[in-house]
Formats: structure tokens, C-alpha cells, sequence
């Protein structure tokens, strides 16, 4: 049987398959689709230290292959995410990432700060890169000064492993990404959605409140892909790669393109039980090929 | 609350854009309830990406009717599916009409509004008095009637603004008559914004319990995606799909 095990470094995972932020809820919902310990692991829905109501409606609009989402990242805020992740934690077993949100430094720290302290924790993704936060799609992701001040600073405080969570909306990813490295990043994961737009021909209106929206899905892949391979040439910490993964066979390009695990995302709302087909299918795929391990296959592209 | 692999049994076009979809589900049709609704997988590749939301008409087990009129491309995608087709649905999903014991019940459908008001009717008459107010904007788009007719309500009222069936004018024009008249004290209401906007006016005044049932665009439909948000009346988001798509009228910020 082929070893689908994934090694970040700090920690090993049975598989390379998580859940990508804002599209597994926070777990729980699942439960009625699958074990979710046959996950590699779990990442939780973004969250602030407060309550947040997130955008105005319309939120999303479909295009083809893709969604277009204006979300605002809405939730319960810190102190009750606590409580669903103790719940949670009895539930399962699969390692419990949660994705560290803020709209100051200040408060990026104070969140990371409540969930380090968490045991039932396994390590934080920094959400540096969300583009319905701030107004005119910007995010801290975008400026590599800015990064690396963010990361630095939760870095000095916070106890578990840090993975920072990338923006494809940039012009230089390699240098974003060194920049999050040396600023102490114990691995990255990209990418975030592609800053997109919706006009409803009918009201000659930008279909979002904010106008720009971020995009995922199936269209993305090939843009994700890119991407995932350039951070992945430019540093040595661990990359987690996504974007539109849908079959075994994507989720396998984005390993041999450098990434040391996956994230599913758009998946996981039109198929509830799409990461475990996934991970079912990449072992098939691995027994067709011939290949016995993930990390054997891990960046191992002829190119 | 399953994804299920079914099957289309039939699929039959009803004039005016609608179709009704005969689908066999054994677990999602035994546990479905009124106000439910289910998410269509419309086609096994990935254009239309998402899963379309659609109210559940009727069920006796395995089977299960879902009905809908072409809007847009996920539904014109479906209209043109086979009998014997695997279907994927995931269902049921959300929070229904309350059970009723004794109550005396008017529902109000506006055109495609009819879906959950009518399995509503067929499974409250057991232990009600049913009234049905069923209205559009002519006898065409005006459906399931002879269906309507078999379940023996208490009273129906149809009304079409073109008067071509029933009596001239909007579903809602006679609210408050049917309400006292009848002796209401209960109402379901499913129909477009604009219904529903007036009929919420004209009911909030009156002592009655009232029940509304929302149609939004959806991408997962279980409460993940956050996209469905309807102001509550707390000013706090609600999600239709789960939190809904049923709510009580003064659970809703009006206007909507």
C-alpha cells in the first residue's frame, strides 16, 4: 500500500489532504458525511477575536468552473470558537489547525495568542491574505515589509507552529514568500482566492458590495499550480498547495510541483465528502504510477 | 442529512418553463419533512460548478418529487436530464414548517412558491383545517391543481393578475378577509420578495402565528459557506439553509 503520510517538519500527518479555512465550517458539520479522522487534518474557518456579521449579501456568484465569493469572513469570535474546538477535539483525532484572522497587527497577535494556548491545538495558519477584509481587496500578504513585521510578531509569542497562508493577488510570490520565512514561517500555504469581479449587465452594478471578490475552483488550478511551484523553488519550510483541487490526480500535480501536503477547499461545499474521494483517489493514482510514497513524489518534477 | 445517489424516475416539462422531477431517494424521501429542501448535483462535471437548491414537492418513499422552473443555466443544465440518470442530492436539508396540531392553516403560494406548500398541505390536513391562497400572473404558471384538488382542503383560493383562473389580482389582496372569515390563526407563506414584502406588512398587525419560507442563491447549502445571509431582525445574519429556510415573521429584518 502506497505511504500517503505527509512530513511538515513539526509534525507528520497521515495524509497529505487538509481542509482549506472557510470551506469545513468548523468540523463539526461534517460529521454526518464522514470520519473525520481519515483527514490529514483540519483547518478551521478564519476567526477574529470578536463576533463579525461578514458582508452584505449578494455573497457569491457562480462563473464557470469557479466561485466568486464576497463572504467577509463572519463568526463567532474567539472565545466561543474555543468551546467548539474542545467539542471538536473529543470528536476527533485529526490534527485541528486553526486559521488566525485580524484587522490589525494587534489583533493577529492576540488571536494567535488565545489558540496557541489551546492543547487541542495542533499548530495556527496566519490568514494574511484574505481580500474581502479590507476595502479594495488589499491584505497584509500583498506588501513583503508588511509580512514579515506580521509574522515576526506572532512568531515571538506564540508557542506552536506557524503557517502562513498566502495571496495570489501579488507580483512577486518567491519574494512574499522568503520574506515569511525569514521572518520565522514554519511553512506556507497558498493560495487565498484570486481577486475577481461580478457586473450585473441588467442594473449596470458591480454585482458585490465591495466589487472585488475572491475566486476559487476549478478555474483556478492552473493559476494556483504556478504559483504553488514558484514559492515552493524559493524556500526551504514546508509549502501546502491548493487551489480547485477536485481529483486525486490535482491534488498529486501540486505535490510534484513542491507541495509537501494539499489544502481542498471550494470542494468540500459542492461535495461534502470530496477530500476523502480525494485522498482515495490519490492513492490510486500512486499505485498506477508506481509510486510508494507522497513525500517520494514531493517536488519531483523533470523540469 | 445525506449526500444520496438517486435516480431521475421521470421528468416531465409542465409548461411555462416548469418541470417536474420524479426522483427515486429511499433515505432522504423517509425522513424529508415540509419547508425542507434538497441540493441537486445538476450535472457530473464541473460547469455549472454548484449544487442547485430545490424545495421538496411530495414524497412516498423511496420516492421523492422536487419541482422548478428554468431560471438560469444550472436548471436548464437539469431540464435536460434522463430518466434512469444517477442524480446526486444531499438532503434534507434545513428547518422546515413547525408540525401543527389544530390549527386553523392558511397557505399562501405565490407561482413557484407552491413546492413546499404543498407537501406542507398534504401533511398538515391530517391534523388541521387547510386553507390554500395559490396565485400568479396567469393560469399557466398556475400548477399541480388537479393534484391540489385530490387533497381535499378545506377551502382553496386562486387567484391570477390576469384573471385567467380563479380571481383577478395578487395571492395576497384578500389577507386580511380570508384570515378573519376562516378563523386563522395560523399562516405558511412561500412566494416571490415582493409577496412576501407586502404580505409581511399586511399580517403584522393581526395576532396570528406566521411561517415564511425564503428562496436564496446557495453554494453548499448545510450552513457552511455563509452566502445565503438574510438580516434577522436582531440585525444579526441569518443563514436561510440552515438556520431556515423557514422563518417566523418577526424572526426577519423588514423589508427584505
Amino acid at each position: 500500500m502506497a505511504d500517503l503520510s505527509a512530513d511538515l517538519g513539526f509534525i507528520r500527518l497521515k495524509n497529505p489532504v487538509m481542509t482549506a479555512s472557510g470551506t469545513f465550517g468548523y468540523g463539526e458539520e461534517f460529521l454526518p458525511f464522514f470520519d473525520l479522522d481519515r483527514l490529514g487534518a483540519l483547518v478551521l474557518k478564519g476567526i477574529f477575536k470578536n463576533r463579525r456579521e461578514g458582508n452584505e449579501p449578494p455573497r457569491i456568484w457562480e462563473t464557470p468552473a469557479g466561485l466568486l465569493n464576497s463572504i467577509g469572513l463572519p463568526g463567532p469570535g474567539a472565545a466561543e470558537l474555543q468551546e467548539i474546538i474542545r467539542r471538536l477535539s473529543k470528536l476527533t483525532r485529526a490534527p485541528i489547525i486553526v486559521n488566525v484572522c485580524g484587522e490589525s497587527d494587534e489583533e493577529f497577535a492576540e488571536v494567535a495568542d488565545i489558540f496557541d494556548a489551546m492543547a487541542e491545538v495542533a499548530f495556527l495558519e496566519l490568514n494574511i491574505s484574505c481580500p474581502n477584509v479590507q476595502r479594495g481587496g488589499r491584505c497584509p500578504a500583498q506588501d513583503e515589509m508588511h509580512s514579515f513585521r506580521l509574522v515576526k510578531k506572532v512568531k515571538a509569542l506564540a508557542r506552536k507552529p506557524l503557517m502562513v497562508k498566502l495571496s495570489p493577488n501579488v507580483r512577486d510570490i518567491a519574494a512574499i514568500a522568503r520574506s515569511v520565512e525569514e521572518a520565522g514561517a514554519d511553512a506556507i500555504s497558498l493560495v487565498n482566492t484570486f481577486l475577481g469581479m461580478a457586473v450585473d449587465l441588467e442594473k449596470r452594478r458591480p454585482v458585490f458590495a465591495n466589487v472585488m471578490a475572491g475566486l476559487s475552483g476549478p478555474a483556478i488550478k492552473p493559476l494556483a499550480l504556478r504559483l504553488v511551484w514558484q514559492a515552493a523553488q524559493a524556500v526551504s519550510i514546508p509549502v501546502v498547495g491548493g487551489g480547485g483541487i477536485w481529483t486525486g490526480r490535482d491534488a498529486l500535480e501540486f505535490i510534484l510541483a513542491g507541495a509537501a501536503a494539499v489544502q481542498v477547499g471550494t470542494l468540500n461545499l459542492v461535495e461534502p465528502a470530496g477530500a476523502l474521494r480525494v485522498i482515495s483517489e490519490m492513492e490510486a493514482e500512486m499505485k498506477r504510477l508506481g509510486v510508494a510514497s507522497v513525500s517520494g513524489l514531493r517536488g519531483k518534477l523533470f523540469a | 442529512m445525506r449526500d444520496e445517489t438517486g435516480w431521475i424516475e421521470e421528468i416531465r416539462a409542465l409548461g411555462g418553463d416548469f418541470f417536474l422531477l420524479k426522483t427515486r431517494a429511499p433515505e432522504i424521501s423517509q425522513t424529508a419533512c415540509p419547508g425542507q429542501f434538497v441540493m441537486i448535483q445538476v450535472s457530473p462535471t464541473v460547469v455549472p460548478l454548484l449544487r442547485r437548491p430545490l424545495g421538496i414537492l411530495r414524497v412516498k418513499p423511496p420516492l421523492l418529487w422536487l419541482f422548478f422552473q428554468v431560471v438560469g443555466q444550472g436548471s436548464a443544465v437539469l431540464a435536460g436530464r434522463r430518466p434512469g440518470d444517477a442524480l446526486q442530492i444531499l438532503g434534507p436539508l434545513g428547518k422546515g414548517f413547525p408540525d401543527f396540531r389544530d390549527k386553523n392553516v392558511l397557505l399562501m403560494a405565490g407561482g413557484r412558491g407552491i413546492v413546499p406548500l404543498f407537501f406542507a398541505a398534504e401533511k398538515l390536513r391530517e391534523c388541521n383545517r387547510v386553507f390554500l391562497a395559490y396565485g400568479g400572473r396567469q393560469v399557466s404558471v398556475l400548477h399541480m391543481l388537479d393534484e391540489i384538488a385530490e387533497l381535499k382542503l378545506q377551502n382553496v383560493f386562486l387567484y391570477t393578475e390576469d384573471g385567467s383562473c380563479g380571481k383577478r389580482g395578487l395571492v395576497s389582496d384578500e389577507t386580511e378577509s380570508l384570515i378573519a372569515e376562516n378563523s386563522i390563526d395560523t399562516l405558511c407563506a412561500c412566494g416571490p420578495d415582493a409577496m412576501l414584502r407586502t404580505l409581511a406588512s399586511r399580517l403584522r398587525p393581526l395576532p396570528i402565528a406566521a411561517y415564511f419560507s425564503f428562496e436564496a442563491l446557495m453554494a453548499c447549502g448545510f450552513g457552511i459557506c455563509h452566502s445565503c445571509s438574510l438580516k434577522g431582525a436582531d440585525g444579526k445574519y441569518l443563514k436561510m439553509c440552515s438556520d431556515g429556510p423557514v422563518f417566523r415573521l418577526e424572526d426577519v429584518a423588514w423589508p427584505i
